[in-house]
């Protein structure tokens, strides 16, 4: 996985620290490259086979838990990790190979050429910004129940929650200070912050005067509906969690069958 | 049956394959990859001291199943579901005619369901009034992301599926079971869709509809729609398997499932051969939720959950006598094969 022993910034003689990119600042990219449909880092997924590091070029090659992981996800994966790598000052090229996987070859062409996705897959049905979406409302809506669940536990009601907007809330070292009419209210601040990620990255929650949790739609929650739609953000994140459990049982099966080859 | 604490639990397996990977039935590289996948899923969550070898896996023959179901499991009764893959195998993974081979000799412990495949048009048509006659299929199973030609899937909510469904109804086939889980090649965000049965369950309310594997990695979806249709039912497989290797994760599926849908609308499934029911029916006979999961979802799988669970909810929606199917087993090939007559309280059974 991570960590392999071809990296071979480390073997040649040392270059000037600002020209080449370093192991950690590639794996700080990497970091930030999500599973979309487990929203978690691939990093901590170990789907990273190798990193390799030469001058300027930067290799990185990774391996799916099936191969027939959806070729989207895989698709999306492959040029965030490219464009995250590629955003470090210090690189001047980025080479991403999807290993083992049915449509490995296309993706892995396709990605480092920077062609599209439709034109590689011409029979998909929708572009794969429209699965991101999806799957980023999905994650949004899954972290919403912590988030609502911190409000719940620190005292808050529903009428209270589902009114609350961006600007009543201030993440401090302690925690996350509500603002309720006046009053403020600390809430934990781990919930808050995860979900504050995923929402504003959606550009739904990103004014002060925005609704702080929303439907699936991105709508606001009208209080009737609070209760089941607070079971709903739950079962977003069980079915995620349980998907991910699917994923983490593949992927070392099939990491000890390729290691016994 | 398996004994609870001394309470008998009639156990069905609402799905079984009895299929044929071996190389000389692959065509398509994709028969490869596929088989090869499905022994991922066996490794990731079979026991290691549980776990078969490639060869065995590839085909493992009637006899060995009987002996798996009935002989070393507590299985009194299974379902097959299957799953042609034709562009990838030959004589195809297991269609109902090689499905048949077991089900036709104990025809008191399966239930062979049909299938079809709105792509094949007119053929279609006749192949299922074939299956009818032949088998006198009850029930099909469906899977709508499997490759036919050029094609890569198919959608429930479609007219030609419509069409289809319509014929079932003509028919006499009350139950269709649909793959609603992991998918060959998802390309399309559609590939992992659940919505299609919704459109499917809704415009036909004399048919009831399984989702195999309750729509994982769309349980969320699932589990929303099956809360909206009465004659939507969800199938455990896949999600079981999970008890052994990630019980919490288990017990959140569960609770969820209970919560959303009720205990008389959740069926055990071993997927078997991708797991064995010889040790899964004990396993999840033997989950317990957390305290903490307990008190989240307001439910339990006590022992009237688990007997729906395990038998009594296919029973229901397959015409099942559970009492009659008990007297019926005190002497039929199964029984004298494995010696099972006191299991099912045979009379004379002590004196053997």
């Amino acid at each position: 996985m991570v960590g392999s022993s071809s990296d071979r910034a480390e073997t040649t003689d040392s270059p000037p620290a600002a020209t080449v990119p370093t192991r950690p600042d590639v794996r700080g990219c990497l970091d930030r490259v999500y599973d979309p449909e487990l929203d978690r880092s691939i990093v901590e997924l170990e789907y990273i086979d190798e990193i390799e590091i030469d001058a300027g070029e930067v290799t990185v090659e990774f391996t799916l838990p099936t191969a027939w992981c959806s070729p989207a996800f895989a698709w999306m994966m492959a040029t965030d990790a490219r464009d995250e790598i590629h955003s470090l000052p210090a690189t001047e090229s980025v080479t991403i190979r999807l290993q083992d996987h049915m449509h490995g070859e296309e993706i892995t062409d396709g990605v480092n050429n920077r062609e599209s996705f439709e034109s590689v897959f011409p029979d998909a049905d929708d572009g794969v910004s429209d699965v991101r979406a999806m799957l980023d409302d999905k994650a949004r809506f899954a972290r919403q129940y912590d988030a609502v669940q911190a409000c719940l536990d620190a005292g808050l009601t529903p009428e209270q929650i589902v009114d609350l907007r961006r600007g009543d809330i201030d993440v401090a070292d302690e925690g996350a200070i509500v603002s309720v009419r006046g009053i403020h209210v600390v809430v934990d601040r781990e919930p808050l912050t995860d979900y504050l990620e995923k929402a504003s990255a959606s550009g739904l929650v990103t004014d002060q005067e925005d609704r702080l949790f929303l439907t699936i739609d991105g709508d606001p929650i009208p209080v009737d509906s609070f209760e089941i739609l607070h079971k709903r953000t739950r079962l977003a994140g069980v079915n995620m969690g349980g998907q991910g459990a699917v994923c983490d049982a593949l992927n070392q099966s099939r990491r000890a069958k390729l290691d016994k080859d | 049956m398996y004994n609870a604490n001394g309470e008998d639990i009639f156990v069905i397996d609402g799905h079984v394959h009895l299929w044929d990977a071996r190389e000389e039935n692959i065509t398509h590289r994709g028969g490869e990859q596929f088989i090869q996948c499905f022994y991922d899923y066996h490794n990731g969550f079979t026991p290691e001291d549980k776990q078969w070898d490639m060869d065995e896996y590839r085909y493992y023959g009637p006899e060995r199943m009987a002996e798996d179901l009935f002989g070393n499991a507590a299985v009194d009764m299974a379902i097959f579901q299957p799953s042609y893959l034709s562009d990838f195998y030959d004589e195809g993974f297991n269609t109902i005619d090689q499905n048949a081979e077991i089900a036709e000799k104990y025809p008191e412990r399966f239930i062979n369901n049909g299938r079809f495949d709105p792509r094949d048009g007119e053929e279609g048509m006749r192949d299922l009034e074939r299956q009818k006659e032949e088998y006198d299929i009850q029930a099909v199973k469906l899977y709508t992301a499997e490759w036919n030609g050029d094609s890569k899937g198919w959608r429930m909510d479609s007219d030609e599926s419509f069409e289809f469904l319509q014929k079932c109804v003509d028919l006499g086939i009350e139950t269709i079971n649909a793959h609603k889980g992991p998918t060959i090649r998802p390309l399309n965000k559609d590939a992992f869709d659940v919505s299609d049965m919704d459109l499917a369950a809704s415009s036909f309310p004399e048919l009831d509809f399984v989702a195999n594997h309750v729509g994982m990695p769309r349980l969320d979806d699932f589990c929303w729609i099956a809360t909206q249709e009465p004659n939507v039912y969800g199938g455990i497989a896949v999600a079981a398997p999970m008890v052994t290797n990630r019980p919490e994760k288990f017990g959140e599926i569960m609770g969820e499932l209970l919560y959303w849908l009720g205990e008389d609308k959740i069926m055990f499934g071993s997927d078997y051969a991708l797991w064995n029911p010889d040790w899964l029916v004990e396993e999840v006979m033997n989950a317990e939720m957390t305290a903490q999961q307990k008190k989240e979802y307001g439910v339990e799988l006590d022992i009237d959950t688990m007997k729906k669970v395990m038998g009594e909810n296919a029973a229901e929606l397959y015409d099942i006598d559970i009492e009659e199917k008990k007297k019926q087993f005190q002497d039929d090939a199964i029984t004298e094969k494995f010696g099972l007559a006191d299991h099912y309280g045979a009379p004379d059974a002590a004196a053997d």
